[in-house]
């Protein structure tokens, strides 16, 4: 495998570990597995080809579509989850389904079903040499920006006070609660934040894939492999399974093609047998 | 049992998208086409309208060609009502719709067919649906008009000696590519194909064809259907030294496979790419000037020098203010089929229009005649074109025909699977 093909794994892993940093949080706080949490990045990447196309910079819109999404993030809490939050996980989850799927429609309504271009910035539009393999720069800015997101997310839930909560609410969110933090005011927190983070991921996306009305659905699958990989619930076990699931997948592409769409759930059962609990167990 | 709560959501999760594809519609509604003129001259008919029954998907990704489809059929119907009727007999569309699900479409045929007096359909979009239909077009005593199934099938094991095909299938236009590969300069090629069985017929086609013509394949290989990231493809289609690229990815794929492929500079190592159902009309202001210099099937050539498809160019601009392109081509064709086997027969039963079918010849959208085959495909030619800069063109993009091959090259027997 040649250096191009780990950095093809790393750039797909990249988005993944954006994609599944926010599923993870999400599940670790409210104990939900968000269903539209595909929806919500295809959200984004419309949001980006439409800024784009009303003639913003996708770099604005790299800011903007997170943004948007953090507010969509903020009505399914205030909406859904946090009423729903006594209700069994099952219900939550499949409600959360139905969103997805008001989600998928609404877009085909406004946008339609046709596949839309979204252009990378002229800067990132070539390629690189990196030791000595001409390899795509768009690439290479979305893995610099997810190690990024990913330093900067480990960072504050280590060393800040709402990173504090956070970690404390997801172990135990009644003692939290009884020790004085605000668990829906963090939960409100994450749930944003998880959108924000789709939003990213569906940015980054749309000039790497293209727009279409199917891509929420068919990542969503390979996004909750990745979470339960990792260890459901925790953020750098989602992290690190995303990296591993990425340059795996394209190590199946190149050494086995006629299995490489199996790789994900040969990785799901190979983990789940030597590691019941995921790579990174219960830890946040 | 967190993993069996995750397992049973996972489930629930896959179920819930099969079902959520799987929506119903069959309303119709009656539409005596006004065209250019209500008057029925009535020469030679009974006062019998030609009921045509169109059944279209109106929903989902088809929707889109789903409404070309009646596009074309609208055209000719006007054309038709406009000078008179065929034969006599004033034309009638009566429109139901489909979400492109065979068992939808089947009911819909069925109500159509007994209830509403239209024994003639169309409209009907995929391979699949027009596959079930064909199993029950005798009960029905129907016939089917195909204009855009491209499966071999449908003039093999699934054929119906009351369906008949416009367009051009799927081995007939990987037949048209392969004779034109000796004209192409590349010499060695490689090929990205879908896993998928058209990508595999089209690749192997291609690398007999590429043999015979004296070129090698160099690299063959096979990208599952809907892949979003191709980007471990192309690194190996970098690496392979191929001075050709022959490209079986349609739809979002091909979308994909080119953005990506341009974003790695893939496509300026080649002196030739050619691809098979990748770059077409409707989407050349998707993929926009990248594809420029690329070959691709084509199924119609909008330019054609002659008169009927000046005439329809026309006409179906004047209606819809663009260009038609091949599904509302391949349309318009099938219509002319019926009116013209509906004025050979004299008679707008079903029985005798199929008869008709036998011999009958007609002028194609090319300016050459088009004649009807045993196995009800339509013996058109396949072209192949090259993506050049078009003023007025979706995109400033249009085709320039490059090789044309008779139907008698690319479909040159029927096959015995069709039993009709």
């Amino acid at each position: 495998m040649n250096l191009a093909q780990v950095l093809n794994g790393l750039a797909l892993g990249a988005l993944l570990m954006i994609l599944s940093s926010g599923l993870a949080l999400i599940y670790g706080l409210r104990g939900v597995m968000n269903f539209s949490h595909g929806a919500l990045y295809m959200l984004g990447a419309y949001f980006a080809y439409e800024a784009t196309n009303q003639g913003l910079s996708f770099w604005l819109a790299l800011i903007v579509a997170p943004l948007g999404l953090a507010i969509v993030g903020a009505a399914l809490e205030l909406g859904f989850f946090r009423r729903l939050q006594r209700r069994s996980h099952i219900e939550v989850g499949l409600v959360t389904f139905g969103i997805a799927l008001v989600i998928n429609r609404v877009i085909v309504l406004i946008w339609g079903d046709d596949t839309h271009p979204v252009s990378a910035p002229k800067a990132v539009d070539g390629t690189t040499n990196v030791f000595g393999t001409d390899y795509p720069t768009y690439r290479l800015l979305i893995i610099v920006v997810a190690l990024a997101m990913a330093a900067a997310l480990v960072l504050w839930l280590r060393n800040s006070r709402v990173g504090l909560h956070i970690r404390a609410a997801s172990h135990d969110t009644e003692t939290s609660g009884i020790l004085g933090i605000n668990v829906d005011r963090v939960s409100l927190v994450v749930v944003c934040l998880g959108g924000a983070l789709a939003g990213l991921a569906g940015t980054l996306a749309a000039p790497y894939f293209a727009v279409s009305p199917g891509m929420g659905q068919s990542i969503l699958i390979t996004v909750l492999i990745v979470v339960v990989v990792g260890g459901i619930g925790s953020v750098g076990g989602a992290m690190a399974a995303a990296l591993l699931l990425g340059l795996v997948q394209i190590m199946g592409n190149v050494w086995l093609p006629s299995a490489a769409v199996l790789v994900p759930y040969a990785l799901l059962i190979v983990v789940l047998l030597w590691r019941p609990t995921g790579i990174a167990g219960k830890r946040v | 049992m967190l993993r069996a709560k995750v397992s049973a959501a996972l489930i629930a999760l896959l179920v819930s998208g099969g079902l959520a594809a799987c929506g119903s519609s069959d309303n119709s509604s009656s539409d005596a086409s006004s065209g250019g003129s209500s008057t029925t001259s009535a020469a030679k008919s009974d006062g019998t309208p030609l009921k045509i029954g169109l059944i279209p998907p109106t929903s989902g990704a088809l929707a889109v060609f789903g409404a070309d489809e009646v596009k074309g059929w609208q055209v000719a119907v006007d054309q038709a009502n406009a000078q008179g009727g065929v034969d006599g007999h004033k034309v009638e569309l009566v429109k139901s719709s489909s979400d492109g699900q065979p068992a939808t479409t089947i009911r819909a045929a069925r109500k159509l067919a007994t209830a509403q007096g239209a024994k003639y359909i169309g409209g009907i979009m995929t391979s699949p649906e027009q596959a079930a239909l064909s199993k029950q077009l005798v009960a029905l005593g129907a016939l089917n008009f195909n204009s855009t199934g491209k499966d071999d099938g449908l003039i093999g094991a699934d054929c119906s000696p009351n369906a008949f095909r416009s367009v051009t299938g799927s081995a007939m236009d990987v037949n048209a590519i392969a004779a034109s590969l000796e004209k192409l300069p590349a010499q060695t090629w490689a090929i990205q194909a879908v896993d998928y069985s058209t990508g595999h017929s089209a690749a192997a086609a291609f690398t007999a064809a590429a043999k015979k013509a004296g070129k090698t394949v160099v690299l063959t290989q096979y990208a599952p259907l809907n892949t979003s990231d191709f980007g471990s493809y192309i690194s190996k289609l970098k690496s392979a030294k191929a001075d050709g690229l022959f490209a079986v990815e349609y739809g979002a794929d091909g979308v994909a496979f080119v953005n990506q492929g341009a974003q790695f500079k893939l496509f300026d190592q080649y002196k030739t790419v050619l691809g098979f159902n990748m770059v077409s009309e409707p989407l050349f202001k998707t993929l926009g000037k990248k594809i420029t210099g690329f070959y691709n099937n084509v199924g119609y050539d909008v330019d054609a020098d002659n008169p009927f498809n000046q005439a329809f160019v026309a006409d179906y601009k004047k209606a819809n203010g663009v260009d038609p392109y091949y599904v509302p081509a391949d349309t318009y064709m099938a219509a002319q089929i019926l009116f013209a086997a509906v004025k050979k027969a004299g008679s707008v039963d079903p029985d005798k229009v199929k008869a008709a079918m036998a011999g009958l010849s007609l002028p194609d959208l090319s300016g050459q005649n088009v004649t009807v085959g045993p196995d009800g495909q339509a013996m058109r030619p396949s072209y192949v074109g090259q993506v050049v800069a078009k003023a007025g063109g979706p995109g400033g993009l249009g085709f320039k025909i490059v090789t044309t091959t008779p139907a008698s090259v690319t479909h040159p027997s029927v096959d015995p699977a069709c039993k009709s």
